[in-house]
């Protein structure tokens, strides 16, 4: 354990530039994204494969920050150690053209390859650089594994962005003991979760705020946990660089051409300076830097998506088939019981690819709906504008939030409940009738699955013939 | 995105699979006797029609000689010849 020390602080920048400059702090891993401090910005805390949080009063002013840096590279070697000790490139998600590198190994990086670089200047570089496609779903499935294990310790955990979670620590002191064992306990429940390997990398720093934690884990290094109290706060941030600063990166920008590197610089102007030259980000920046500014942790609550998926007996590469696809899965999505009553207003659609890797697109509907084609031409346009990279082997389909029922909704489903609804249409649209859905589910009992498949296009026009047409479970 | 175990997660069952048969062919590779599984030999009336399909070499490379042909019987059935395990199969579709 180190308290606030007296080495120089290296805390990575607004665009992850810090650690790239800084070997020693660095250590082997290289970000390269900007690491997002959207957390600060109140709304869009969560992670980016995440949907939106929604906010109590709850909230906790002691804050812990645990940081795995280069979590999903990180967590492609744990499934693949026999790239442990080679040049690794993950590749950027969501981009099908000009790929470009994400997170490098420290091999790659000796190399010359760096974060935000194209495939082809990366591998010019370092010839035997193996590239890795990022697997959005296993990344998701290991922060959901890492969230649940750490609520198990805290009610308050706020995700912001893979590998960095925050934990409220009021109160627990009481429970668990003095910070470092506060500590301990968290970074052993992840010992639980991920292997070894991968928690010895967890960088950990509590301080008061979001902030403070943030710099704290920022400047700790593996194993050495930095906890700042709330006194020696403002002097810990003095030889903060300015880009560790959660605001817009130009502010950054402008402040380090002004030669304001550090906070302890940025709090010898006054406020109304700042604020003429940045606005409201250079009164916050000025907030931050001198502890005025104590973000609290909030706790985190994800509702609970409706998620549908359909496997393909041969991969599909075919746009109309997985439009077909999303067809039926938004038909399936929004006949499942959960949905009914609910409208929806955000829609997350995903592919496990041939090959290994993942790609997800994600939209917010203009308005919230219940119909089939509402929800499935939003995804439709993405999917036009970032395909899948590889032919897809199962489709996914999550309705990931929800709103309240209309009124014409509401009545809607009143009918349907009622057995007065028009088979066809409603049919079409997603909703079942409600005398279909009786008589599968006393089929289902009586034989124990639903005895009826529905006849599905896969690619109409395939020259071979077994990858025409399907058989597709019918189970509303 | 977590998503249902695989068990449990539902799967296209595609229309149209292939179907082995047992096929006798004349010295030039055309089939003279079809025998479908648990029914007897018929005799090969006439083909009517024969194409081939060479596809998905980048995956798992499939390459068929296909052909219509009417059974003695009367029917029409639709065989193709797997030029990759060598076997015959009969396919609707």
């Amino acid at each position: 354990m180190s308290g606030p020390s007296s080495r120089a602080q290296r805390v990575p920048t607004h665009q992850g530039r810090g650690w790239a400059q800084d070997s020693a702090t660095s250590n082997d891993w290289l970000t390269s994204s900007a690491l997002d401090n959207n957390w600060a910005t109140g709304l869009e805390s969560g992670t980016a494969f995440l949907p939106a949080s929604t906010r109590t009063s709850t909230s906790s002013r002691q804050a812990l920050c645990l940081w795995l840096p280069t979590f999903e590279l990180r967590l492609e070697l744990v499934r693949s150690p026999e790239l442990d000790t080679t040049s690794v490139a993950l590749l950027s998600p969501g981009e099908s053209t000009r790929r470009s590198i994400w997170q490098v190994s420290e091999r790659a990086y000796d190399a010359g390859v760096r974060p935000g670089q194209l495939v082809s200047q990366a591998v010019s570089l370092c010839t035997s650089l193996t590239l890795l496609e990022p697997d959005p779903a296993h990344y998701d499935a290991a922060v959901d594994t890492m969230l649940e294990v750490l609520t198990e310790l805290t009610p308050i955990v706020e995700p912001a962005g893979h590998g960095r979670v925050f934990l409220g620590m009021d109160g627990l002191g009481r429970l668990f003991g003095s910070p470092p064992r506060l500590i301990d306990r968290a970074l052993g429940s992840l010992f639980q979760v991920f292997p070894a390997p991968l928690v010895a990398a967890t960088r950990a720093g509590m301080a008061p705020g979001k902030f403070g934690a943030w710099v704290a884990a920022a400047s700790a290094r593996s194993g050495q946990p930095v906890i700042v109290s709330e006194e020696k706060l403002t002097s810990f941030f003095a030889r903060c660089p300015v880009g560790a600063l959660p605001v817009d990166p130009l502010v950054i920008q402008r402040l380090e051409r002004l030669n304001v590197q550090t906070l302890g610089e940025l709090r010898r102007f006054p406020e109304p300076s700042l604020v003429a030259q940045f606005g409201e980000d250079g009164k916050n920046a000025l907030a931050w830097s001198t502890a005025r500014r104590i973000d609290p942790v909030r706790p985190w609550h994800r509702p609970h998506p409706i998620r549908v998926s359909l496997e393909f007996s041969n991969p599909v590469g075919l746009t109309e088939t997985l439009h077909g696809a999303l067809d039926r899965l938004a038909e399936r999505a929004l006949s499942r019981p959960a949905r009914r009553g609910r409208s929806v207003t955000g829609v997350r659609m995903g592919a496990h690819l041939e090959g290994g890797g993942s790609w997800f697109i994600e939209t917010t509907l203009r308005e919230p709906t219940s119909h089939r084609e509402r929800i499935a031409a939003p995804l439709r346009a993405k999917m036009a504008i970032s395909p899948p990279p590889k032919a897809v082997e199962t489709l996914l389909l999550e309705l990931t939030s929800f709103g309240a029922p209309s009124a014409q909704t509401s009545l809607f489903d009143r009918k349907t409940e009622g057995g007065r609804a028009a088979g066809g249409y409603d049919f079409n649209q997603g909703e079942v009738p409600v005398t279909l859905r009786d008589a599968v589910r006393e089929l289902k009992l009586r034989l124990g699955h639903s005895p009826l498949y529905r006849v599905v296009e896969i690619d109409p026009w395939s020259r071979i013939p077994e990858r025409r047409h399907a058989l597709l479970s019918f189970d509303p | 995105m977590s998503e249902p175990s695989r068990s449990h997660r539902p799967r296209l069952k595609p229309l149209g699979q292939p179907k082995a048969v047992t096929v006798r062919a004349d010295e030039h590779g055309e089939p003279v006797h079809v025998r479908m599984p648990g029914k007897p030999a018929r005799r090969v009336a006439v083909i009517r029609e024969q194409w081939r399909i060479d596809d998905e070499w980048w995956r798992q490379a499939i390459s068929r000689e296909y052909r219509t042909v009417v059974l003695d019987d009367g029917k029409v059935i639709t065989l193709y010849h797997d030029l990759l395990d060598g076997l015959w199969y009969v396919q609707r579709g």
